[in-house]
């Protein structure tokens, strides 16, 4: 990959985060309309141990790798 | 709202403003540790974050309950290749102030046959495996290695928030398999910053692994038969995560993660190889070990999106993957969970994944012709496509507590790259060789669907 797109996804990531923590500080959000929001299935991983099988599927069957964490146990993956 | 008698609007609006104070004091307040102290009490939960992953909002979980078990297990099978049964149990200690203590343990049982590498030819294969057997492919299907392993895995974690905006994590795990050891340690620390909003997590992993090959570390390029040695290949390897969410509206969740990992080490296949060609640039009979380089880095963006609708529920994600290998990827994925009622859902799955070869992927070495520094021609790091469908429907049974998930998932995986006849048949995917004849599919589509059954109890 060239540095020319890595830098532009590095900005594309900057831009994303920036707007995420500040853009949308506008949209209020308050204590008491977190309802939904605490419900265990309005997170990104609600079955952990489900995500974790499927990373290990796609780990043994694919070249990529990521986004979910950090470290985690490796395999050899025949 | 009809006033009470001798009541105004006014007071009544009065005591409105009051409730809603009061309730947002105790939910602002962390409602689930101060909860966790009084027993059986049912509180609003918090929405605090989830040390369990790097941007979710905490579960809803009730904090009279001390334990959490969590279970799933697996049963995956390749047409006509390996199968796997892979029970996982994690068992998490609540802490009244919110610190969590968990142990997950998994293992894999693994039997059946993985492609070796070499590209199936009109005629049949023979080949010799680093312990003596002799291995027999049939004509015109990809060649395969039979192979059992037992997989066992620790994961332990430990969580504990500190104020309410605070969380650091850490954790380290082990497994071991019959070739492959992985010892590993991971820190997180999650900031929780505009009236929680917003989240920042960093982390960071390490990961010492050994790789030992059944027979010995064979010469890359070789024909198999000279060892390096037969002691265990170290591979090391480093990861940094930095991540963002956001709470964009009461329905809506996003986040987008950033890592990067380092792999430094024996990263080549022991077990597989490539075959060799002659001078048409069909394959031979002969096969030669593969090379990969001796270091990797990886990066990574991952955007995530969990969006509640009136009743159900919209997650979507884009990944996208590059190394310094020549391999990119794009994954994109969509689950929308359905509310049938309030103890059962149903929820559809679609994935799609498309990767492009490493930089040192070919079919086949050309007899006689200078051996390059590395070569492989493992499918997984050709050009690739995945596609996932599948669902899950989950239920509280009625005859206990506890909730049940059953997930079906069907993938087709399949690559680039065919071989024509000698007589002005197409040649696809850079480096194809020509078949000796007819025409075939070097990575031909392959079919793979799985079972999970997933079950798990507060106590």
């Amino acid at each position: 990959m060239s540095g020319r797109v890595r830098r532009l996804l590095a900005r594309t990531f900057l831009a994303a985060a920036a707007a995420a923590s500040a853009g949308c500080a506008a949209m209020k959000v308050e204590p008491w309309d977190r309802d939904l929001l605490a419900e265990k299935k309005m997170s990104f991983t609600p079955a952990p141990l489900e995500s974790a099988i499927d990373d290990h599927v796609y780990f043994s069957k694919e070249g990529s790798t990521g986004g979910q964490g950090v470290g985690g146990g490796g395999c050899g993956c025949n | 709202m009809t006033p009470p008698p001798g009541g105004t609007p006014r007071r009544v609006s009065a005591l409105r403003a009051r409730l809603g104070a009061a309730a947002c004091l105790l939910v602002a307040a962390g409602a689930r540790s101060a909860a966790a102290q009084i027993p059986d009490s049912t509180t609003t939960p918090d929405t605090s974050w989830n040390p369990d992953s790097t941007r979710a909002p905490v579960a809803a979980s009730s904090p009279s309950y001390r334990w959490q078990f969590d279970g799933a297990g697996l049963l995956y099978s390749e047409k006509g290749r390996a199968k796997v049964i892979e029970p996982q149990a994690r068992i998490t200690r609540l802490f009244p102030d919110g610190q969590t203590l968990s142990a997950t343990l998994g293992l894999d049982v693994i039997t059946g046959a993985s492609p070796t590498g070499a590209i199936p030819t009109t005629t049949v294969q023979t080949t010799t495996t680093p312990s003596g057997n002799v291995q027999t492919a049939t004509a015109n299907e990809v060649p395969t290695h039979p192979f059992n392993d037992l997989r066992e895995g620790l994961d332990l974690e430990w969580t504990k928030p500190f104020g309410g905006w605070l969380t650091p994590s850490l954790g380290t795990h082990f497994s071991r398999e019959k070739d492959y050891r992985s010892v590993g340690g991971t820190a997180k620390l999650s900031v929780a910053m505009m009236r929680k909003l917003t989240t920042v997590t960093v982390g960071a992993g390490y990961n010492e692994d050994r790789v030992d090959p059944v027979g010995g570390t064979r010469a890359p390029l070789a024909d198999g038969s000279v060892l390096l040695g037969t002691g265990a290949n170290p591979k090391r390897v480093r990861s940094a995560l930095a991540g963002v969410s956001r709470v964009l509206t009461r329905r809506w969740l996003f986040g987008v993660t950033g890592s990067r990992s380092t792999e430094h080490g024996y990263l080549t296949d022991p077990y597989k190889v490539i075959s060799v060609l002659d001078t048409t640039g069909a394959p031979t009979s002969d096969v030669v070990t593969e090379s990969r380089p001796t270091s990797r880095t990886r990066y990574d963006v991952l955007a995530s999106s969990v969006y509640h609708l009136t009743q159900n529920i919209l997650y979507a994600s884009y990944r996208y993957y590059w190394d310094d290998w020549g391999v990119t990827s794009h994954t994109a994925d969509a689950r929308y969970r359905v509310e049938l009622s309030n103890q059962s859902f149903f929820q559809p799955h679609i994935r799609y994944y498309f990767q492009t070869r490493a930089n040192f992927f070919q079919f086949g070495l050309p007899q006689g012709a200078p051996l390059p520094e590395f070569a492989t021609s493992d499918a997984r790091l050709g050009d690739l496509r995945t596609i996932t469908l599948g669902a899950t429907y989950g239920f509280h049974p009625h005859a206990g507590p506890g909730e049940v998930t059953l997930r079906a998932e069907y993938l087709r995986q399949w690559g680039k790259g065919s071989g024509g006849d000698q007589d002005g048949g197409e040649f696809e995917g850079e480096g194809a060789p020509a078949a000796s004849s007819g025409r075939i599919d070097f990575i031909p589509p392959e079919s793979i669907g799985s079972i999970v059954v997933g079950y798990s109890i507060p106590f």
